[in-house]
């Protein structure tokens, strides 16, 4: 078994089911007529792929969405990080404003569209809300859980070395609280990517993965719709690795689980 | 090897410690647990001169491990007088150090960012801070291991990385609630060792809680007995031997087995009086 844990094992196993799907698929694509339509050939998409990458389309689609998404999580996630910790800290606020969280929460993000766009149009402004909105949910309840988790064992240590308040939220609260921070954010980077895409296919956009998808569904450009895809799936795959990386960088105290 | 230097000379002459002199008269403690108020201390009266080694025993429920956190200044509710130096005490001051049970070492931070960390609020100078940090880890013998994550040290190790994080700010008066409770036996005989060599370089009054009568009377200048419920002193026993101490000497032996028959005696059953006659046989084959 410890063969299969190289990274070139891992990699040659994580590669056999995609290979497997794209013979099927192409099999499919062989049978000719309306299945030609629905399974394209992977050489018309690999040949679209190619104009869009020369053209400079496909670049310009993932900066879109991907300056989206990034701005999205930036700022739902450090608005929700603060409520979560502020809340946890400070029962009033807990009080007067987590009844309403909670219920607002409750309601998928798809149904506040509409009001959304009542209020804000279809511009890049309500898209930019829904994705602070999917980052800012998942951040105030981890950030809420991990600072109202802190041991209190380790807030005496503070008190005993007389630190003031702020001393005591940045040397002892927030790194207590930092694992669940962190997993607030994992969740937000799934969320907000989600949001992305989605918005950009029903509100449009001047360019992005989303907006592009939508626009070939229309045309039935199967092929295009496969490109952008493919690019998104590639995408969040890596943005989540990457962020694992720094999570575990960040978190480097902890105890390697076995 | 700069160690064994500073046992030749200590800081301070051996007659005249610093400061560090504790005072409690009528000391009383209740806890409300519902309407009802439960006695947890019941007017202690203690003494303890700057520089003195106390240990404190008692059974559970005595109130020590409280005693120690209303000196600490962690808890500020309490009647009676507890003063340090004749300064009441009001809560916490870098001036009383406290060891607990667990290490209590930050996870987030390395050995030395864990030491270093208490000095936050000290007036010392941010170059020295340094130096004085390493020289703490130097005291516990723990240098080499300054970058280790806490999780990374064994339970004794921890234990004198936080022996080293209270004496960083060269507190007046120590205080250890169940320091090497947690420890297994091999590694507790080496953390009171080195307890004993660090209380004699520094001279710092120290108060330590323990169950381990034995520990109590070879690192103690006196021991206090505690009764339970609710908490007052029972007896108090000199330990008059000069320090570092022979484990093995009889006189400490036989305090011991003294103090065990006092702190088992009134709670033996009359029908099963067997647990005292197994002492003397212990006394024997020391």
């Amino acid at each position: 078994m410890a063969r299969l844990n190289t990274p070139a094992a891992r990699i040659l196993l994580g590669l056999v089911v995609p290979v497997l799907l794209l013979i099927w698929w192409q099999a499919q694509s062989a049978q000719g007529g309306a299945r030609a339509l629905a399974f394209v050939p992977l050489q018309e998409v690999g040949a679209t792929l190619a104009a869009q990458i020369v053209s400079g389309f496909l670049l310009n689609d993932v900066l879109s969405t991907l300056s989206r998404a990034l701005t999205g999580l930036l700022l739902g996630g450090l608005a929700g990080t603060a409520l979560g910790v502020a809340m946890a800290m400070w029962r009033p606020l807990d009080r007067v404003v987590g009844p309403l969280y909670h219920a607002v929460r409750q309601v998928p993000l798809l149904g506040w569209l509409p009001l959304i766009g009542l209020w804000v149009g279809n511009g890049d402004a309500t898209k930019l809300l829904v994705v602070s909105l999917a980052a800012f949910y998942p951040t105030v309840l981890n950030s809420y859980e991990g600072v109202a988790a802190v041991e209190r064992r380790y807030v005496e240590v503070g008190s005993l070395f007389g630190f003031s308040p702020a001393q005591r939220f940045s040397h002892v609260l927030l790194p207590a609280a930092l694992p669940l921070i962190l997993t607030g954010f994992t969740q937000a980077l799934a969320f907000a990517w989600i949001a992305t895409i989605g918005t950009e296919i029903l509100l449009g956009a001047p360019a992005g993965l989303g907006a592009t998808m939508g626009v070939a569904q229309a045309q039935q450009r199967m092929d295009v719709i496969l490109v952008a895809i493919l690019a998104a799936a590639l995408l969040g795959f890596s943005i989540n690795h990457l962020f694992a990386r720094l999570r575990r960088h960040l978190l480097r105290w902890q105890p390697v689980l076995a | 090897m700069t160690l064994h230097t500073r046992i030749d000379t200590p800081h301070v002459p051996i007659d005249t410690p610093a400061n560090g002199a504790l005072t409690i008269a009528n000391l009383s403690k209740d806890f409300r647990i519902g309407r009802e108020a439960l006695p947890v201390l019941d007017r202690i009266d203690l003494d303890i001169r700057a520089g003195e080694f106390v240990s404190i025993v008692g059974p559970s429920g005595c109130g020590k491990s409280t005693l120690v956190r209303l000196i600490a200044g962690l808890d500020t509710d309490y009647a009676g007088e507890i003063r340090l130096d004749g300064k009441r005490i009001a809560g916490t001051s870098l001036d009383r150090g406290l060891i607990f049970q667990d290490h209590r070492l930050f996870p987030w931070l390395t050995l030395e960012e864990n030491v270093g960390l208490a000095l936050l609020n000290t007036d010392i100078p941010k170059p020295q801070r340094a130096r004085i940090v390493a020289e703490h880890i130097a005291l516990v013998n723990l240098t080499g291991f300054e970058q280790a994550y806490p999780h990374q040290l064994s339970g004794g190790m921890a234990q004198r990385a936080a022996i080293a994080r209270a004496l960083v700010t060269e507190p007046k008066l120590l205080l250890l609630d169940e320091p090497l409770g947690a420890l297994d036996a091999l590694t507790r005989v080496h953390v009171q060792r080195e307890l004993q060599r660090i209380w004699l370089t520094q001279r710092s009054t120290m108060v330590m809680v323990t169950h381990d009568v034995e520990e109590a009377v070879f690192l103690g200048d006196r021991v206090i007995v505690m009764d339970a419920k609710p908490g007052r002193i029972r007896r108090i026993v000199d330990i008059d031997l000069p320090h570092p101490r022979d484990r093995s000497s009889p006189i400490l032996h036989r305090l011991r087995d003294e103090i065990l028959a006092e702190l088992t005696g009134p709670q033996v059953d009359s029908q099963a009086p067997e647990n005292l006659v197994h002492l003397p046989v212990r006394e024997v084959r020391a």
